[in-house]
């Protein structure tokens, strides 16, 4: 199993009112299954992510992401399961703006202490596959928001971890640009790279293995 | 929205931003107004004590120095203000590009940012000067320094105020002048951000690693703060070297003006009455004394007699003999003329100032030591020479080295200037052959003798005291090492106190430190998230600021102790006693200083790679 959620609830305490966005949530993720969430805004898509990753602590529940239990872990801890296990292509890409785009696509390898040769040869491999090759020395201020998204994708993908999250990955592109978007997913999920996205894109819902929708923090099988 | 209330409102909303430069406002105003009271106190106090102690060249190595740390606080305090709020107000430039991109007219936003950095500056400043007080009074209750007997000078209150307030506006106005001449789409625009400048200049470095790499770039593309921080903590750094090495090596130096005027192993004998007068005249350097009228010093029953002299020549512990005549005389200086080297013009030196002064006639050959500041001690051969106290130098003449002075009608040639704690330098030597003929009196006052370094002090003592008691049975030992020894611990306090304002000075510029490394973490907010929701551990970041911290420390360290050193060895101390050990000392205060310094600006790093990753996201 990719991964295991049980039970899981998350409560925000805001001043001093509590939402709560996730209620009981139960979800089993097979290895190289490709699963979509869609919900409306606010119903807590982000949120699950956040937790999958370990961005985010729940309230209650379980998590497990290829047999690591996440709860009640440490910082480090959490930063290795990012590092080796989970690529995370966030909504506003989240690039380092002090790096360039080979640079921001090579630190997740530097942490791993690979060979120097090695990382040259991954970033460049990378790059060429989402087609940015052309910007790889250019700053994320210098590059439009589809070659962002790309290559926030190739830095997701840098340390070749088995599960990928994507938090609507195509929410800010056109249709130029949301198409190539979905070609990677496609060439993904021709890989058996493990995938769960939040989207509301059509076509990317029609890629998905599964398909579920978030409403008022639960799960209503599509 | 009025235009008073839209800035009262942005301010109130962006707490951290606003305390974080109200803080630094007011650590800045409220350490530089402390700093100069105590200074002042300090000065004051020391010239309170020096007023019947201390020599006047002591005390003008006090007091230039007290003045140059003075100035030094007051720029410190100076440039960290105007960085402040360059800070901040160039934070405030993609906000600016925000509120004109919506259609806000140039001068109404001009008019809210301004109205922003006057409620900040205003805020800060008078914060900071309560503050400043504040710790004044604090330190003075807790502490009990001896100084704060003195009263504060509360004119430092309005003329730090103004002049900060006044620094802040001027440099706070000159990025949002920058901001309001760029199109809304640069202001919005990153590479314009905070000082950001264009990608391609910077090539990657392909060979260091991602924590040096980003903490290098974050540097280099902010030049302007980068540079600013540099001169502000280089400034920092003067003002520790100048208080640190100048405390150091102007104590080492002063002690060993007055350790030279003793010499090693020198003990005096003289009559227990001129005993008693001697050690009164040595402790006036540390203390104010009564002489209890007149002394008379050519009184036949005080005079030291040749066969006295002989039989402690002939002591094999002793090797040498220095037989001295001490009196008071009236001086007069004696004006001369002195030609410009450049133009050989003639112009008159000098007055026709009169004063007391002690006129001591020692043999050139037999003197147990040599001590001067200027020109040079008496040498054999001498005849109608002096060499003047720095007091006498300072109180009486123009160029002593050019002049003469006159006591019972015959004159001497000044040809030296020595720094000698009796009588606070307020004594002049002459050749005692000189003086016997002026004085028509034979017989020497006091001996002082050079013990042998080979044999048994105590044992040495103990066959002097019998060989002069079967002389004159009233003629004493005078241990010299114990007079001397309270003028050093004197001095030493003297110091001691001093050496506070480095301490102050450093708590103040490690504050300083920390408020920039907290800005500089707040303004690198996002990319930290970023680095860590990708993977990166809590300690990559701290990594990452300790890197950016050195880089600014070790420029600034460079910078500040070249120019301490220079100020302190070429303006503060003349002819300063530098040696291995006073090095060492220097290099252990300052490694101390700048250790401590990187380990607490490293604080806000460490609380934000605490902090809750998503917290940081959003």
């Amino acid at each position: 199993m990719a991964v295991f959620i049980a039970k899981l609830c998350k409560i925000y305490e805001i001043a001093e009112a509590k939402v709560e966005v996730l209620k009981d949530v139960n979800l089993n993720v097979a290895s190289g299954e490709f699963v979509a969430i869609c919900g409306a805004s606010g119903s807590g898509k982000t949120t699950l992510l956040n937790l999958i990753s370990g961005i985010d602590k729940p309230t209650s529940g379980q998590i497990t992401v290829f047999g690591e239990d996440l709860i009640d872990k440490d910082e480090d801890f959490l930063a290795d399961v990012r590092c080796h296990k989970v690529g995370f292509v966030f909504q506003s890409y989240n690039l380092v703006s002090t790096l360039t785009v080979a640079e921001n696509v090579a630190f997740p390898m530097e942490w791993t202490r690979k060979p120097v040769k090695q990382i040259e040869v991954r970033v460049s491999e990378l790059l060429e596959t989402l087609g940015v090759q052309h910007r790889a020395n250019h700053f994320p201020a210098q590059l439009s928001g589809g070659e962002q998204q790309r290559v926030a994708f190739a830095r997701a993908l840098a340390n070749d971890p088995p599960l990928l999250l994507a938090d609507e990955p195509t929410g800010n592109l056109d249709a130029h640009n949301s198409q190539k978007i979905i070609d990677v997913f496609r060439m993904l999920k021709a890989n058996r790279k493990t995938i769960i996205v939040s989207t509301h894109d059509k076509q990317l819902l029609e890629l998905a293995d599964q398909t579920l929708c978030l409403e008022n923090g639960s799960f209503e099988l599509q | 929205m009025s235009e008073t209330s839209f800035p009262v409102n942005d301010l109130l909303r962006r707490k951290l931003q606003t305390s974080l430069t109200v803080v630094s406002l007011v650590c800045s105003v409220a350490s530089t107004l402390f700093l100069l009271l105590f200074s002042s106190r300090m000065g004051l106090g020391i010239a309170l004590v020096a007023e019947d102690t201390l020599t006047i060249g002591l005390l003008a190595v006090f007091s230039q120095f007290i003045l140059f740390v003075g100035i030094l606080i007051f720029v410190m305090g100076a440039v960290l203000t105007s960085f402040i709020v360059f800070l901040m107000m160039t934070q405030r430039t993609k906000d600016f590009g925000l509120i004109k991109a919506a259609g806000c007219p140039n001068s109404l936003v001009f008019g809210y940012f301004m109205t922003e950095l006057l409620i900040v500056t205003f805020t800060g400043c008078v914060i900071g000067v309560l503050v400043g007080f504040g710790v004044d009074f604090a330190v003075s209750r807790i502490s009990g320094f001896s100084v704060y007997q003195n009263p504060a000078n509360i004119w430092f209150a309005p003329v730090v105020f103004a002049a900060f307030f006044v620094l802040a506006l001027v440099f706070g106005t000159k990025p949002i002048l920058n901001a309001a001449r760029l199109s809304p789409i640069k202001a919005l625009s990153s590479t314009h951000y905070f000082g950001l400048t264009m990608g391609n200049q910077l090539k990657p470095f392909s060979a260091s690693r991602l924590t040096g790499k980003i903490a290098m770039r974050s540097l280099f593309r902010r030049p302007t703060s980068t540079i600013r921080i540099i001169l502000l903590l280089a400034m920092v750094f003067i003002l520790l070297t100048v208080s640190i090495a100048g405390s150091i090596i102007a104590k080492d130096t002063t002690t060993s003006w007055v350790e030279k005027t003793a010499g090693k192993n020198v003990v005096a004998i003289a009559h227990e009455e001129m005993a008693a007068q001697y050690e009164i005249l040595q402790s006036k350097f540390f203390e104010a004394k009564d002489e209890g009228g007149m002394f008379d010093y050519l009184n036949e029953k005080i005079a030291i007699s040749n066969e006295t002299i002989q039989q402690l020549k002939a002591l094999s512990s002793i090797v040498n003999v220095d037989a001295r005549l001490i009196l008071k005389e009236h001086v007069y200086e004696i004006s001369n003329f002195t030609i410009d080297p450049e133009t050989l013009a003639t112009f008159p030196v000098g007055d026709k100032r009169e004063g007391d002064s002690l006129i001591i006639g020692v043999e050139p050959m037999d003197l147990t030591g040599s001590w001067f500041l200027q020109g040079r001690f008496l040498e054999n051969g001498d005849s109608w020479e002096g060499v003047v106290g720095d007091s006498v130098a300072r109180k009486m003449f123009s160029k002593p080295l050019v002049q003469s002075l006159r006591v019972q009608n015959q004159s001497f040639a000044i040809v030296g200037v020595c720094l000698d704690p009796i009588d606070n330098g307020k004594v002049i030597y002459v050749p005692i052959k000189k003086l016997q003929q002026i004085t028509g009196k034979s017989a020497p006052n006091i001996v002082f003798v050079e013990l042998s370094s080979s044999i048994d002090r105590v044992a040495a003592l103990k066959q002097i005291k019998e060989r002069i008691s079967g002389t004159n049975q009233r003629l004493t030992v005078i241990e010299l090492d114990k007079v001397l020894g309270k003028s050093l611990v004197f001095l030493e306090n003297a110091w001691s106190t001093l050496m506070l304002l480095p301490l102050f000075a450093l708590a103040s510029a490690t504050l300083c430190l920390i408020a920039y490394v907290m800005l500089a973490v707040d303004e690198q907010r996002q990319e930290f998230a970023i680095l860590r929701a990708i993977g990166a551990k809590p300690k990559t970041i701290v990594n990452i600021v300790a890197v950016q911290s050195s880089i600014v420390l070790a420029s600034s360290l460079a910078f500040g102790l070249s120019f301490g050193v220079i100020a302190t060895l070429m303006i503060l101390v003349p002819n300063p006693v530098v040696t291995s050990f006073t090095i060492l000392q220097i290099a252990t205060w300052l490694t101390i200083a700048v250790t401590g310094m990187f380990f607490l600006s490293l604080a806000p790093a460490v609380k934000f790679a605490r902090t809750a990753l998503l917290r940081i996201m959003t």
